[in-house]
């Protein structure tokens, strides 16, 4: 392992370039140290290798599992997404003083910039949430009537109220929550998670997104791509019923014996080709990744076959009941995941734009029932189910929608009002692993709109979400376009409050 | 055993790349933000700068290294356990911190604080600006004496092996023909050799049998479509919007066809950045009369450079900010190599570039006017088709579709009239009804006001007591309000039936009501109870496919639209406000100006802060003109140090997989030094001598003896002294690109349509998938399916769909789209062996592959596996490949099955995907 002798130009420091896959040994460890890392982390990660070899990423196995940063007890990630901008005053951020307000204004408040401060200077009226809130479970916790089932569960929740998120419409703020850029083209939140702990399970993806059967959330791929990360760690879409993964199966009239007829050709033939290539360990990675693809076909189908699921669990989720079905099936299948060592599922909720997200512009009261009700039960039975069989311990859940929204509204003639986008307010939860129960961070104004003191970003949940995990935000990085890039981009503050 | 050996020489690597590092910044040597962060909360409240206890403030870089009273400085950079700062943390030093604490620091916080300070330099200098290597002229090298003078084939080699030689290394031997040939082929136009060029070439006795072909391939169309897929990468060019909706770009394509042409004509380099900056600006205003013209087409289309920024729903301002933003970042990394995004909200980290020069940069945009027309998309400008034969083949295309959409138009009016005429009945009852109910409410609430009204007769009558009258007036006035509010609902309802508001008159039954009722979106329409058992499921669905079969043809006629996504200057003054004065936005915020800013280029290249000049019209007609010329003038010229080396290294990176400097958009001190730095300058000054000659220095690249390398060559001492072979003594061996693999299963299958450019094409998506795309069903950013030859184009021509991009592509690391991209990514997933192994695509050309396999070859199964080998491969089978293959066919009940099935082998094989 010696390097270049010294030289004025050439630096010694290990390159980055071959990740392309050009060279000798595309994708070795010390690629991954050089390209993952600027300086910190690469030292960092070099104690980290001391720690335990083949700990990195490479080619012959991108998803290999990898140890945390420091010890964690979550392994795993089940990130809950409400498409849509779920509304926070009508769900757990209670307030009294929207019915004392109702009606009126909202006296003056200052720190508001954009499309809030325009909302907030023209005429608008105060909606009270037509809920009721009770305090539940030992924790107290205020929780909107509308969740009888997600109510018993309070004490294991830890809330983050008034999370700023970039941007004020929905493609934008979608993308931030989901990659931590309201641009598009960064890596999702599962794909730096990936990246940074692999996969336990080789015979499934590491990353799976279980997406509404009616169709996907605004902005499509961007929420689970792997943006300027090796295209390893995209998330794998994994449809809840039939055919699990697109191009599972092989081709028609061939049978699984002729399939590994030809398997056992081509890896003769690729075999050759590496023989003669030995110090080229891509080619030994495609090998195996025709072995992982074969093994998949058999594993995947298995996974998304709820029919051996009692009678208990499957009501339990709700599959018995046409309103929660569907949910109840993306959920049951995101432990199923988990259970078998999948690193981290995008569990999504709503559908772009329309009558099943949570963009609730109008006619609050009519709409907002409708999308608890799909949820309420399948997001309960996932955490008690979770709970039950000790996967909670070691599973982060996350419960998220893109933002939050008013407590009033500019339309001054509806008799069925709805609320508008806050970029402001939105409301978090988060369960497992280390997280506190029944504990909670930041607070919003007596109106739901922003926080009061000090205020919370989405790259400090970002940085707590990855912390939960046992990742440093400062060490996992990746070099593009000259830049060491991470979730956080600029580093987010570590909620302490909520964590055990 | 191991274990510690691997620690000791990783330990080794770490400390002398410390030492051998370039003097940083200060800046860059801050501790990080969690470092940051643990300080401060656990060290400030004694230690900052006016509490300063023991005289230790941690509040800055100086004041750490400066250390306290007792320990001096705080920190040793580079030794973390030798430092005071940690050892007092772990207790090792006395008092021990934070102090009147039970414990230390979590383990975690004190290992960021030590990992920060291993990596501080020792020799910390704010600074190296003006005397940065990239900001420097490019400075003219002989080519070095060489002592195996036999090898260079041009002054290329004599760069190359000069450093070979002084570490002791040779370079290897030339690549076999085979090998060169698909080399060749693979990188100057993205195909496969076909079999008959293989042997010929093997076979040529000419010595310059390789030059002859590399300037065929030069001269072939085909290398444009190569070649514009790398520049198309740095554009970060996509034909939708690429947010809520994922709106189409129509007119995009023709920005791809314009940079396949550049590439094809060898338009000059500077030309080319001049265009895609200020092309409507090339006119010279020579007269005091008119307006400048137009600008060329090409011209036109060339500016969609700046427009491809993905684009969501203008927040005033904001989106201002955001857009020109991205036009300066894009075109400092594209161009420069300069990473000016760092520098939006704060100095630049690591190069000195101040905030203050961004906002200079970003100046030059000042005036720039984006053609509104549909939201979230911006608008298109004129730009007629210049391309030869273009023009006549859009016309006939535009008439062809126009014939097509009259027809399925008239079809679907004799299709939908029943179904209008059934919605209209259940409306005209629902109306009757309503107006019954009207009427009925009318009445009464006249009968209710009489008898309000007579109450007070009854009482003067002395028929009805005061306390009577108030609560049947009370009564009453509830009634009425019920009433009142009943018709109020009543007549809205009414009025959305009949629009008009004429009474009288049937309901008005809009197609577009027919749309929401035959996809249940009847929330805002009356509600008519039948609705559901209105239309079969059968007609509802031959509706929606109506509806997208007309949406897919208007959208294909859109396209064709001689228009382009351009863009051009405001207007100045009298018309409109004159340049707008640019602001410094502090933090980057938008909404916080700070010090006014004049256009201007870099200080730390320019060496000053000046204004640029701008060189408005004598006539001073035209004052918002001009701007984005000054920028492209200053960029494209000879003396601009940054140019000509970025581009250069981009092709040398993209023919050796590696460019001299590793980070092809990063000239910057973050980051890569080049390998070669007088191979760099010579190229550059070349470069610019052969008037910015693409393809000159294409050509001097590929005839070096340093491209024509064998990749195989195995040397112990090489591989001790340069693993990476940053030193070139063998050829870099690579994966096809997504599209190079897409490209070859065509052209392997014999099925690749060679039609060249045009509007985007929308090969089938894999079953299922348009389950998991919701914009399927919205209408915006369709998949508009393409069938036939046309989709089997080549995959450049494939639409680029940011929300869900094509996912054979997608899974072999296609770019991101939505930043400029410049070096791909090569991962290895078993989802690639799923797509290329079970998905129809490529199952469907292994068929065809077969077919022409059979017809080529006969039916003897031996001339068909060479055949097949021949095809996929550029090279015979060895016997024992054919023995192997054999086996196959002895094991399927047909031979035809058994040779699709080898087909489907040889295009998932590692040989086909890999060049050597």
């Amino acid at each position: 392992m010696k390097q270049a002798k010294k030289d004025d130009e050439l630096s010694l420091n290990p390159t980055w370039g071959q990740c392309t896959g050009f060279g000798p040994s595309a994708w070795s460890r010390r690629d991954f140290l050089s390209r993952s890392c600027n300086g910190l982390g690469a030292l960092a990660l070099a104690g980290l290798l001391a720690e335990e070899l083949g700990a990195t990423p490479s080619a012959s196995s991108p998803l290999a599992s990898r140890p945390q940063h420091f010890p964690r007890k979550a392994k795993h990630c089940i990130f809950l997404f409400m498409s849509g901008g779920v509304s926070q005053v009508d769900t757990f951020d209670y307030k009294p003083a929207l019915e004392k307000f109702a009606g009126q204004r909202v006296p003056k408040m200052a720190g508001f910039s954009g499309e809030i401060e325009g909302f907030l200077s023209s005429p608008h009226r105060v909606i009270p949430s037509p809920w009721e809130f009770k305090r539940m479970g030992e924790s107290g916790h205020y929780v909107s009537t509308l969740f009888p089932h997600l109510s018993e569960c309070v004490d294991d929740l830890a809330f983050i109220f008034g999370i700023e998120v970039d941007n004020n419409n929905h493609g934008p703020a979608t993308l931030h929550v989901n990659t931590g850029s309201q641009f598009p083209g960064h890596p999702s939140v599962g794909a730096w998670i990936t990246y940074g702990l692999g996969s336990p399970n080789q015979n499934l993806p590491g990353y799976v997104v279980i997406q509404d059967p009616r169709g996907a959330p605004i902005n499509g791929a961007g929420v689970r791509g792997s943006g300027f990360l090796p295209a390893s760690y995209q998330g794998t879409l994994f449809r809840s019923v039939g055919t699990p993964i697109l191009e599972l199966e092989p081709p028609k009239r061939i049978t699984r014996q002729q399939q590994r007829e030809e398997f056992d050709l081509l890896n003769w033939l690729n075999r050759r080709h590496q023989q003669r290539r030995p110090d080229f360990t891509q080619l030994e990675a495609r090998i195996n990744a025709y072995e992982l693809a074969f093994r998949m076909q058999s594993e995947a189908p298995e996974v998304v076959d709820l029919s051996k699921e009692s009678e208990v669990t499957r009501k339990m989720y709700g599959l018995d009941n046409p309103v929660t079905e569907a949910f109840g099936r993306q959920c049951l299948l995101a432990k199923r995941l988990i259970q078998r060592g999948v690193r981290y599922s995008l569990v999504v909720h709503g559908v772009e734009n329309g009558k099943t997200s949570w963009d609730d512009h109008g006619n609050i009261k009519g709409r907002l029932p409708r999308h608890v009700a799909e949820v309420d039960q399948p997001v309960a039975a996932l955490l008690k189910d979770l709970k039950r069989e000790g996967l909670l311990e070691e599973t982060l859940v996350v419960w998220a929608s893109e933002m939050g929204r008013t407590a009033f509204i500019n339309d001054l003639d509806s008799d069925k009002p709805g609320r508008d986008h806050n970029q402001y307010g939105l409301v978090m939860w988060l369960a497992g692993g280390d997280v506190q129960g029944g504990s909670r961070v930041g607070e919003t104004d007596e109106f739901g709109i922003g926080a009061v003191g000090e205020s919370i970003h989405m790259r400090d949940v970002h940085a707590t979400i990855l912390d939960l995990l046992g990742l440093s935000d400062e060490r996992l990085t990746y070099l593009h376009d000259g830049r060491f890039r991470r979730l956080t981009d600029i580093g987010g503050k570590i909620l302490k409050e909520i964590i055990a | 055993m191991r274990f510690s050996a691997f620690v000791l020489v990783y330990g080794a690597i770490f400390v002398r790349l410390t030492l051998g590092a370039v003097p940083a910044k200060t800046e860059s040597d801050q501790p990080p933000q969690t470092v940051r962060a643990i300080l401060n909360s656990n060290c400030l409240s004694c230690h900052d700068q006016s509490t300063r206890t023991s005289g230790f403030s941690i509040e800055s870089l100086e004041s750490i290294m400066a250390g306290g009273a007792r320990y001096r400085p705080a920190v040793k950079p580079g030794r973390p356990e030798e430092s005071p700062l940690v050892q007092i943390l772990r207790g090792q030093l006395k008092p021990r911190m934070p102090f009147n604490t039970a414990t230390s620091l979590p383990e975690h916080d004190i290992l960021a604080i030590e990992a920060w300070i291993r990596e501080l330099k020792p020799d910390v200098d704010a600074s190296a600006a003006t005397t940065y290597w990239a900001f420097k002229k490019p400075v003219r090298h002989d080519p070095p004496q060489v002592q195996q003078r036999e090898w260079v084939s041009n002054e290329i080699d004599n760069f190359i092996l000069s450093k070979l030689e002084a570490n002791g290394l040779s370079p290897a031997p030339e690549a076999d023909r085979r090998t060169l040939i698909r080399r060749l082929y693979f990188n100057v136009i993205g195909l496969p050799p076909p079999p008959e060029e293989v042997a010929a070439f093997v076979k040529d006795p000419s010595p310059t049998a390789y030059e002859n072909l590399l300037d065929r391939l030069l001269a072939d169309p085909r290398y444009g479509e190569r070649w514009a897929r790398h520049w198309l990468d740095l554009a970060r060019y996509a034909d939708t919007n690429g947010y809520e909706g994922d709106r189409d770009y129509p007119h995009a394509w023709r920005y791809r066809d314009y940079v396949i042409d550049a590439f094809n004509h060898n338009k000059p380099y500077d030309k080319f950045i001049k265009e895609q900056i200020a092309g409507d600006e090339f006119f010279k205003v020579t007269s005091a009369a008119g307006y400048p013209p137009l600008p060329e087409p090409e011209q036109a289309v060339a500016l969609t450079f700046l427009r491809l920024a993905p684009f969501t729903e203008p927040r005033g301002e904001e989106s201002r900010d955001l857009l020109l933003s991205e036009m300066l970042t894009t075109v400092s990394s594209v161009f420069l190599g300069l990473t000016m995004a760092c520098a939006k909200c704060h100095d630049h980290k690591y190069d000195p570039i101040p905030s203050r020069d961004f906002y200079r940069m970003k100046a030059f945009f000042a005036t720039v006017r984006i053609p509104r027309a549909k939201i979230e998309v911006g608008g298109p400008l004129p730009a007629d088709f210049y391309r030869p034969g273009d023009k006549e083949r859009f016309d006939s295309k535009r008439a062809e579709y126009k014939k097509r959409l009259e027809v399925v138009k008239t079809d679907f009016e004799v299709f939908h009239k029943p179904l209008l005429e059934r919605l209209a009945e259940v409306k005209r009852l629902e109306m009757v009804n309503l107006e019954r109910r009207s009427d009925e409410l009318a009445l009464e609430i006249k009968e209710n006001r009489n008898k309000q009204s007579r109450l007070i007769d009854l009482l003067r009558e002395g028929q009805l007591e005061a306390a009577e009258l108030d609560e049947r007036n009370a009564e009453l006035d509830r009634v009425l309000a019920e009433q009142t509010a009943e018709l109020k609902k009543v007549t809205a309802d009414l009025a959305k039936l009949r629009p008009e508001g004429k009474k009288g008159q049937g309901p008005a039954v809009t197609l577009q009501d027919l749309k929401k009722a035959v996809n249940d979106e009847a929330d805002n329409t009356v509600g008519f109870e039948k609705k559901d058992q209105l239309f079969t499921q059968a007609e509802k669905d031959q509706f929606n496919q109506f509806t997208a079969d007309i949406l897919a043809l208007e959208r294909a006629l859109e396209r064709l639209e001689p228009m382009a996504m351009s863009l051009t200057n405001f207007d100045g003054p009298p018309y409109a406000p004159s340049v707008p004065t640019m602001y410094v936005l502090i933090r980057g915020q938008h909404d916080k100006p700070g010090e006014p800013v004049e256009p201007g280029f870099p200080s730390a290249i320019t060496g000053h802060s000046k204004p640029a000049k701008i060189e408005i019209d004598r006539y001073k007609k035209h004052p918002s003109r001009n701007r984005r010329m000054a920028l492209a003038r200053w960029i494209a010229s000879p003396e601009n140090p940054l140019t000509a080396r970025v581009m250069v290294n981009r092709l040398w990176q993209y023919n050796f997989g590696r460019g001299i400097v590793e980070t092809a958009s990063n000239f910057g001190k973050n980051g890569k030094r080049p390998s070669h730095p007088e191979l760099l300058d010579w190229l550059a000054l070349r470069f610019v001598d052969q008037e910015w000659s693409v393809r000159a220095i294409q050509r001097l690249i590929l005839t070096s003896s340093t491209f024509r390398q064998s990749s195989f060559r195995v040397d112990q001492k090489a591989a001790e002294v340069d693993l990476e072979n940053r030193l070139l003594w063998r050829f870099n061996r690579r994966r096809l690109e997504a599209e190079g693999i897409r490209d070859s299963i065509l052209a392997i299958s014999g099925r690749l349509n060679t039609e060249q450019g045009g509007p985007p094409i929308f090969p089938p998506l894999p079953t299922g998938l348009n389950q998991f795309t919701s914009a399927e069903t919205r209408g915006a950013a369709r998949w508009d399916t393409t069938r036939g030859a046309d989709a089997r184009k080549r995959s450049i021509y494939v639409y680029q769909r940011r929300s869900q991009p094509l996912p054979f592509l997608e899974v072999f690391d296609s770019p991101p789209l939505t930043l400029p991209c410049e070096r791909r990514e090569v991962s290895v997933t078993p989802l690639q062996a799923l797509a290329m192994y079970d998905g129809e695509f490529v199952n469907t050309e292994a068929e065809f592959f077969a077919e022409r396999v059979a017809k080529e070859s006969g039916s003897e199964s031996g001339a068909q596996i060479r055949r097949a080998f021949q095809l996929a491969l550029a090279r015979d089978p060895e016997p024992k490949e054919v023995e192997q293959a054999r086996r196959l066919f002895s094991a399927r009940p047909s031979q035809q099955e058994a040779l699709v099935a080898l087909c489907r082998v040889l295009f998932n094989s590692n040989e086909l995907l890999y060049i050597d």
